[in-house]
Formats: C-alpha cells, sequence, structure tokens
C-alpha cells in the first residue's frame, strides 16, 4: 500500500487569499456563464492494483492511495482589462501542472509554469546492478539473481514568458523554458561472445543515469499590420548534461574495455529568423521565412585507460552544423473559381565539424575518420483549384523533393548522393453543403535518384553492395484517400475515412534483396448522436493495418555475396480500435459520463526461406489494452458537489521480447500483464 | 500606428454605426441598445450567444475586443435580421465557406503563429478556425493540452489509434499535446511540425540526440521519422518496426546484420530478444567517444 498525502488546506487557503472568492465572483459573474472558471476539486482516489503501464506517465503506478486536487482561477477585471489566472492540474499526482499568469489584454502580459512528467518505467527489473542512478556502475561478474528495481525519470519544466504590445502593432514575445531531467532509463552494453548459463550472450544491464538540463530561448518581435505581418527573432537551446560517461566496476571480462560508456554531448544552437506574410491584393498573399542556425558540439571527451586516442584530434569534436533555410510561397485567386499556389523551400544542413582520423589504422570498412553529416533539401509545390458546380472543388497539384547528402569514401551502408521525388495529387472535394461533405484525393510519387555509390573497402576491394536503404531506395507511392461527414438526420452525424497506401521499393541492379513493398490501410467511422439537450452518445471503430515485405539473406560475404538462406521477413501490424462515450444529465443535479476505449493489436512477423534450408518464423505478439472510465457528478448546492470517477485500465500483452531474457549480470526484465481498478470521490466547489 | 490607430477607429465607427442604425429597431421594439451590443437581445434565442464574452472576446478593457462593438463585429449589422429573424445575419458562419469564415477571424488574428497559415495543409483542406476552437465557450477545447487532441483526432482517425499504443508520448495524461510538436496554423517544416524540420522539432525535448558526435547514425542526423513514428507504436521506443527488421531495412547482410531473427539466439543472433540490434549497438542516435578501437565507430560504447 502506497499512501500519499499531501497539504491542501494550506494551499487552497494560500490561493484564495490570493485571488478570493469575492473577486473571483466578480470576475464573469455579469453573465453568469463560465462553468470552467474559478473551481476548484480536492478528493482521494484509489488503485487497487499495481499498473505499470497504467501509471507510467501519471504515478500512479502501484496500489494505493492518491491525492485529487485540481483548480482554475480567473479573475478579470472589466475595466482595466487585467486578467489574473492560477490553475493546477493533478496538483496531487506525479504529474501536476501549475500555472500563474498575469495579462493585461492587448498591453502586456507574462506567466510562469511549472510542471513535472514522470516516466515510469514500465517494465518490471530484477537486478544485482549497483550504483543504479549515477555513473559509476558495479556489475556482477556472475549471474546474480538481484532484488526489484523500478527504473524512473522525471521532468521538471519551469517555463516563463512574457509579452507586450507596443504602438504601432508591434509586439515582443520572450518565451523560456528549462527543464531538469534526473533518473535513470533501460541501457545496455554487449559484445559477441558466449555469455555465462542462462543468458543469451556477453550483454550487461548497465541503466543510464540521467542528470541534465535542456533550455529553451524564444524571443520574437512581430508585426501584424491589415495587409502586412513580419515576426523576427531569436532562437536559442542548450543542452547540459552533467554525466559524460558511464564507469564500471566489475562484469564480464570480455566487456572490460567497455569504460567508459559516452553518453549524450552538451550541445547548444542558435537560430536568427524573419518571416513575413504579405497581401499583395484581395486575391493574392505571398508568405516567405529566411533562418540561419548554428548548432555546436564542444564538449570534452571522455577520458579513461579504456579511451585510447588517435593522435592529433584534440579534447573535443568541435563540432558545428550551419542550417540556412529559405521559403518563399504564395497563393493566388485570380479568378472567384480558381486559386493557386505556389511554394518552393531550400534548407541547407552543413556539417561543418573537422574531419580527422580518429581510428588509425583504418579498419576494412571504414577509413577511420569520423563523417559529417551535411543534407541539402530543396521542395517545391504547385497547385490549382477550381471550383466546379453543387459546391464541388477539384485539385491538382505536383510536387518535388530533393535531397542531397554528402557521402564518404569508405562506407558500410550502401549510399547515393540524391534522391528526388515527383508526386502528383489530384482531390475532388465538396466544399459546403447542409448535410454532406467530403473529399477524395489521390497522390501518386515516384521516388528515384543518382547513381548509387559503390561500396570499397579501405583496401580498394569491392564491399557489400546489395541493399537499397528504405529511405534512399527507389519507390513508388500510391495513396487514396476518401473522407466523409454526413448527417443524416439532425442528431446523427457520421464520419467516414478510408486511406490507403502502397509502396514499392526498387532493389539495387543485380540484387533481389531490400526493402521490397509497404502498405497501410485505415478505416474509421465515427458517430454521434445528441438525442436531446440532457444526453449525447459517440462511437467509434478504427481499423489500421500496416505491413512491409523486405529480404535479406544470411552471412553474405565481405564483397556482398549472399549467404545461404535468403528470406523475407513479412512485418504486419494490424489493430482493432472501437471508443464508446455517453454524456448525461438525467436532471438538474445529476451528471454522468462514460468512455470506454479498447485496442487489439497484433504484431506479425513471418520469417520465409525464398532460396536455401528453411527458416523459423517468429510467433505474433497480440497485444490488448481496455480502458472504461466513468463519472458521475451529483450537485449539492447551486455552486458545488461530489463527484465520483472509475477507471478500468488492462493491458495485456504475449510479446515474449523479455519473457525469457537474462543479462550475464543476472539482470531479467519482465512486461507484466496488468489488471487496474481506480475509485476517486473529489469534492468540487464553484465561484460564481 | 497609424494602421493601428485607423483600425481602432474603424472599428469604433463601425461599432457606432450599427449602434445608431439599430437604435431605431430598438427603439420600434424596446430594446436598448447596449443590450444589442453586449448580445443580450441576441441571447433569447440563441442561448449560447452571452458565453463568448466570458473569454479574451468580452474584456471591456480592450478596445480591440469584439465586445467593444458587440456580436456585429463577426456577425455583421443585425438591423434587418432583428427585425425579421427571416433576415438571416450577413456573416451566417453555419453557412459559411471556411475561407469566409477565416477572412473573419483573420481581421483581427494575423501574424505571429498563423504566418504561414496560407498555403498550409490545414488552409488548403477547408479547415475552418471554428473547425477546431469553439468561439462561444469560456473553454476552447483546442487550447488546453488535456482535450486538444480529441479535437486534432475528429480527422485524424489514425493518431487517435496510436496514442493507445504500447509505446506512446505522455498525450492521454495532457502532458504533450499535438500543439508541442505541430502548428495546426502553419509552418515551413513538413507536416507542419512546430519547428523548420522533424528533427528540430524533437530537439526541443530531446535535445541529447542533436550531436553531432564522432560517430554519427546517418538517419537519425537526416529524419527521426526514418525510424521512430512520435505517435505511438507497439515496438518499443517509438520504433516503426521491431529489431533487427527495422536495422535490415538499410544494412547489407554481411557479417552477422543478415541474421535470422530468433527467440533462441545467443550472441550476434541474440538480435530481436531484449533490446535486440541495441543490445550491443547501444548508442545508436550517435557516440562522442573518440576510442582508438578498431571497429568502434558502431555505437558500442
Amino acid at each position: 500500500m502506497d499512501t500519499r498525502t499531501f497539504r491542501v488546506t494550506g494551499t487552497l487557503t494560500a490561493l484564495l487569499a490570493i485571488l478570493g472568492p469575492a473577486n473571483a465572483a466578480e470576475t464573469l459573474a455579469p453573465y453568469g456563464l463560465n462553468t470552467e472558471a474559478n473551481a476548484a476539486s480536492v478528493g482521494l482516489g484509489y488503485a487497487d492494483n499495481d499498473g505499470r503501464r497504467f501509471g507510467e506517465y501519471n504515478g500512479v503506478n502501484k496500489d494505493g492511495v492518491y491525492g485529487l486536487f485540481d483548480f482554475n482561477l480567473v479573475k478579470r477585471d472589466d475595466g482595466t482589462g487585467t486578467w489574473l489566472g492560477l490553475s493546477g492540474r493533478n496538483v496531487g499526482l506525479d504529474n501536476r501542472q501549475l500555472r500563474f499568469e498575469h495579462s493585461r489584454q492587448g498591453n502586456w502580459g507574462y506567466f510562469i509554469e511549472f510542471s513535472q512528467i514522470p516516466r515510469y518505467e514500465p517494465l518490471s527489473i530484477t537486478t544485482a546492478v549497483g550504483g543504479i542512478g549515477t555513473p559509476s556502475l558495479t556489475i556482477p561478474a556472475a549471474p546474480t539473481a538481484g532484488s526489484a528495481f523500478d527504473l524512473k525519470t522525471r521532468r521538471d519544466v519551469l517555463g516563463l514568458g512574457f509579452e507586450k504590445f507596443i504602438s504601432g502593432n508591434w509586439d515582443l514575445q520572450v518565451r523560456f523554458k528549462n527543464e531538469e531531467k534526473d533518473g535513470s532509463r533501460v541501457f545496455a552494453r554487449g559484445t559477441t561472445g558466449a555469455g555465462p548459463a542462462g543468458s543469451f550472450g556477453q550483454f550487461e544491464f548497465t541503466p543510464e543515469p540521467i542528470n541534465s538540463t535542456t533550455r529553451q530561448l524564444d524571443v520574437k518581435v512581430n508585426y501584424a499590420g491589415a495587409d502586412f505581418q513580419v515576426t523576427g527573432g531569436y532562437y536559442g537551446t542548450m543542452y547540459n548534461n552533467r554525466y559524460s560517461g558511464i564507469n564500471f566496476t566489475g562484469g564480464l571480462a570480455g566487456l572490460s574495455t567497455f569504460t567508459p560508456m559516452a553518453l549524450p554531448p552538451d550541445n547548444q544552437s542558435h537560430q536568427l529568423s524573419f518571416a513575413g506574410n504579405y497581401g499583395f491584393s484581395e486575391t493574392t498573399r505571398g508568405n516567405f521565412k529566411v533562418a540561419y542556425a548554428r548548432a555546436t558540439q564542444e564538449d570534452a571527451f571522455v577520458t579513461g585507460a579504456s579511451v585510447p586516442l588517435s593522435p592529433g584530434i584534440g579534447t573535443n569534436l568541435q563540432g558545428r552544423v550551419d542550417t540556412t533555410l529559405v521559403q518563399a510561397g504564395i497563393t493566388s485567386r485570380p479568378m472567384p473559381k480558381l486559386t493557386l499556389l505556389a511554394d518552393v523551400r531550400y534548407e541547407d544542413r552543413n556539417d561543418k565539424t573537422p574531419v580527422l582520423f580518429y581510428l588509425t589504422p583504418a579498419a576494412s570498412t571504414t577509413d577511420g575518420a569520423n563523417e559529417p553529416r551535411s543534407i541539402r533539401t530543396t521542395t517545391g509545390k504547385l497547385e490549382a483549384s477550381y471550383a466546379l458546380p453543387n459546391a464541388f472543388r477539384l485539385t491538382g497539384g505536383i510536387g518535388y523533393e530533393e535531397k542531397h547528402r554528402n557521402t564518404s569514401p569508405v562506407r558500410i551502408v550502401s549510399y547515393r548522393d540524391t534522391t528526388d521525388e515527383m508526386s502528383y495529387r489530384v482531390e475532388l472535394r465538396r466544399m459546403m453543403s447542409d448535410t454532406l461533405t467530403g473529399a477524395l484525393s489521390y497522390v501518386h510519387s515516384d521516388r528515384d535518384g543518382s547513381p548509387w555509390v559503390t561500396t570499397t573497402q579501405t583496401g580498394g576491394a569491392l564491399g557489400s553492395n546489395l541493399i537499397a536503404p528504405i529511405h534512399l531506395a527507389d519507390r513508388k507511392r500510391d495513396k487514396v484517400r476518401l473522407a466523409v461527414n454526413w448527417m443524416p438526420v439532425d442528431p446523427l452525424t457520421l464520419n467516414f475515412l478510408v486511406d490507403e497506401a502502397r509502396d514499392d521499393y526498387s532493389s539495387r541492379d543485380g540484387s533481389t534483396i531490400g526493402p521490397m513493398k509497404g502498405k497501410g490501410r485505415n478505416y474509421s467511422v465515427d458517430a454521434g448522436y445528441s438525442f436531446n439537450a440532457q444526453w449525447q452518445a459517440t462511437a467509434w471503430y478504427s481499423w489500421n493495418d500496416t505491413q512491409a515485405d523486405q529480404t535479406t539473406c544470411v552471412g553474405a560475404s565481405a564483397a556482398g555475396v549472399c549467404g545461404a538462406p535468403t528470406y523475407s521477413a513479412k512485418l504486419r501490424n494490424v489493430s482493432d480500435n472501437f471508443g464508446v462515450g455517453l454524456r448525461g444529465k438525467p436532471n438538474s443535479i445529476f451528471e454522468i459520463g462514460a468512455d470506454l476505449s479498447y485496442s487489439d493489436i497484433k504484431d506479425e512477423y513471418v520469417q520465409q526461406a525464398l532460396a536455401g534450408a528453411p527458416i523459423t518464423s517468429l510467433p505474433s505478439v497480440t497485444t490488448k489494452l481496455t480502458r472504461l472510465n466513468l463519472y458521475g457528478k451529483y450537485l449539492l448546492q447551486k455552486n458545488a458537489g461530489v463527484r465520483l470517477d472509475y477507471i478500468y485500465d488492462r493491458y495485456s500483452t504475449d510479446d515474449w521480447t523479455w519473457s525469457t531474457w537474462m543479462y550475464a549480470d543476472g539482470s531479467r526484465l519482465r512486461d507484466p500483464n496488468q489488471k487496474v481498478n481506480f475509485v476517486g470521490v473529489s469534492y468540487y466547489y464553484k465561484w460564481q | 500606428m497609424v494602421s493601428r490607430c485607423a483600425t481602432v477607429c474603424l472599428r469604433i465607427f463601425v461599432g457606432l454605426v450599427v449602434a445608431i442604425a439599430t437604435g431605431f429597431s430598438v427603439t420600434a421594439n424596446s430594446q436598448s441598445t447596449d443590450d444589442i451590443r453586449d448580445g443580450k437581445v441576441c441571447a433569447n434565442c440563441h442561448t449560447n450567444a452571452l458565453t463568448v464574452w466570458a473569454g479574451k472576446h468580452g474584456t471591456k478593457g480592450d478596445a480591440r475586443a469584439p465586445i467593444s462593438v458587440g456580436c456585429a463585429m463577426c456577425h455583421g449589422d443585425p438591423t434587418e435580421h432583428l427585425k425579421s429573424p427571416a433576415n438571416a445575419m450577413p456573416s451566417r458562419f453555419s453557412k459559411m465557406a471556411s475561407a469566409d469564415k477565416n477572412a473573419v477571424c483573420s481581421t483581427c488574428h494575423q501574424g505571429r503563429t498563423r504566418i504561414h497559415w496560407q498555403g498550409s495543409a490545414h488552409e488548403r483542406n477547408d479547415v475552418a478556425c471554428s473547425s477546431c476552437h469553439k468561439i462561444h465557450t469560456a473553454h476552447d477545447q483546442a487550447r488546453d493540452k488535456l482535450t486538444q487532441p480529441d479535437v486534432c483526432f475528429a480527422c485524424h482517425k489514425e493518431q487517435r489509434a496510436q496514442i493507445n499504443r504500447p509505446s506512446r508520448h505522455p498525450i492521454r495524461e495532457g502532458m504533450v499535446a499535438c500543439s508541442d510538436c505541430h502548428n495546426p496554423h502553419g509552418s515551413v517544416g513538413p507536416s507542419m511540425v512546430l519547428r523548420d524540420n522533424v528533427n528540430d522539432t524533437c530537439y526541443s525535448c530531446h535535445m541529447e540526440k542533436r550531436g553531432p558526435f564522432v560517430r554519427t547514425h546517418q538517419p537519425v542526423q537526416e529524419n527521426c521519422a526514418i525510424c521512430h513514428n512520435p505517435h505511438g507504436t507497439t515496438a518499443p521506443n517509438l520504433l516503426r518496426a521491431r529489431q533487427p527488421f527495422l536495422c535490415q531495412q538499410c544494412h547489407e547482410p554481411t557479417s552477422h546484420r543478415g541474421n535470422v531473427a530468433s527467440l533462441t539466439g545467443t550472441s550476434t543472433g541474440a538480435n530481436t530478444m531484449a533490446r535486440g540490434c541495441l543490445n550491443c549497438h547501444t548508442n545508436i542516435h550517435g557516440t562522442n567517444n573518440p576510442s582508438n578501437i578498431t571497429n568502434e565507430r558502431t555505437f558500442r560504447r
């Protein structure tokens, strides 16, 4: 039983002292219509079971009692246009959010907000690894039973904002966010070779310690005129990791040199941008954006006896990436029925990190140098839309995207310098009708690119040249989408969606392996029915299916001659999902609501030999998630009442990912099924 | 400055014209000018009319706010409508095309994050401001992190199912909202992402993935979405596919990389159990470890 307490009375008293129920009552009293603001609720909740999935992001992951406390207080001074707001959500839980804001509408304003985003690892963990949460881990040299350990991370986010309207339609906006992230997450180290009995090899459980700060500063100066609006400003980010690496004591002899392991380095970026929108005429508008950013990474390298350094590399990467963005677009209606659109965008991510030889002598598949990644992307779009009789509209468009990437002399993965993709779109839309609206669209796109770079090894011998990586491969894609909104009778609305996409990949010349086909299908139907002003119901069903068909082979030679077998892997993720909702007010003092959602997801991994000896496929994985939310509100007096909440949350899976796994140090992770009943009772009060 | 003054003056002028014009019928119907301006007359039939004043639109201390002019600011001159309900208001939103509705809102709401509205996917697909925002309510669902996803899911059905997958962002809990990653009013990035491209959007929370690193992983630097589906997956860590299948979509089948996925494999054969390929290649987003060790470019240290 995990009992949590919180101090409500004092907090609530302090809040009321600031705002005061009398003042709050003045806020919107003239209209007496604001039912959301100036309310507070306090109560207790009880979970009857551990729910690692249920509580992953709210901390209600153990059985026990939890505090429920929410408030939203708003005051408006109509004479001056001054707003004062204070709100808190989930204050009694680990995912609490608090915000204070004060503004004079149209003049100035500021806010301060604080939130906590926890993440409790949904996998259960039994381990004997010591020092978890610190950068110094002690690893048992042989499998050790250990004890239960819960990994978690938490982000504490502090946000500040200020804005000031300046005469002449100018305004200044400043946003600052500071995020502290602490905790530890699943991580591991491993190498080839046999491990102790019962393990799967030389793999050790080494939770990553996290203790970092992320900061963002966004300053904008905006101008908003009737025909011309611009915004320009600075956006800066900073990441500071207090742990540069993990040091290990103990563990397997085969992993003794894997210390320290590097952790993410400090880095920062600075961007200047300027964007605008101009109305050339009543029917023609254009917009643009130009931006220049510089990101740097100069964190000191990890050091240690097991970190031999190549001469001349210095003490840090001197990493630097400059990104230039230019975009311009225009929309025009040269005739009442014709709308035209043109847009072009250019982005140059120029990785200027010095190229140095970190590995000497070179290995067969690398010359030892680091590999900065530059990419230049150019996209363009042209579209024409014409209004037809009966509120139909026909749209046709073409799009173009070219990506140019740098490459390295010696590679292990197939590569090409440039990919370019043309897409063609046609759509028939019925824009408006009393009872029926909808759109049917078809998009065909065709991606190809420059000749494949022939992969060679450092000695000049031919490397493996079999796979066309999925994001570089020639691809033909066809997408069809039909969306219909229909109101057959006044209180009933229906919404239908059919979405289907097919990808067809081409292999490299002379190769029969790599990504082959992809498919995505999404069918949905939604219904909403209003029985009367007091009762409404909704229901929806979605069927989603994504498939990937790919081929590879076992044990290709360094020169890329497939061994045996060559086999296909047909991957499929198919799910049935539905939801039902009901809202009702049986009488003036009673209100109820119910929401049920259910997902049944099946992942298939069918492996089949195409040449060579038969292979064993993998069993499918079925995951089912059910959640039922019920609530009832009972009015005790005009502005106060009690609320009863009930949540049933169930997660079940036959996923085998961790089911038999044991690390060489004896650590075991498991993905347990869960069934949680949560009951909450709260008292709410509204200042009216 | 001149333009702003002109705008305010124009609104006051429109208000006066409406007040004067409606004043005649007010006299005839014993309805005060103030009551018409404040919508109290409207509320006799349109029961939700007054809720609009509970929000920013109803702040009298702000000369720009619609309440300074009244319902007419968005809905047009009510004179004829007051004479007979059969005479529709000039701006009858339920019967207007999206572009016309948006033109009413953009009279005031221009610039800032809306600079790239024209030409955006939402604009081109006839999304109106009122498709997402509820004006006549004190609580706009689209501006609340907890309820905003339901607004988006009215059209984005696939994402509605995906946020319930085992690997997901804390969207259901209201800790991450769609607008934390997307600008529904338009952006220069693909899929209307909040920043200029996918990676910069992801880095706003996952800055540790930015690098650059001594050892970089090409798709990581190009686009996080090559490997991840941020809306939710059954594979862990929002991965689009389970390992080794995901990795085999790019990597040559030399050495152990073409190994058949197995529940019983050991060493390099243990490529789908536990963390899959990451059992060894643990720093998959890149590592800043400069070790001069053969083969140490594969994100293991």
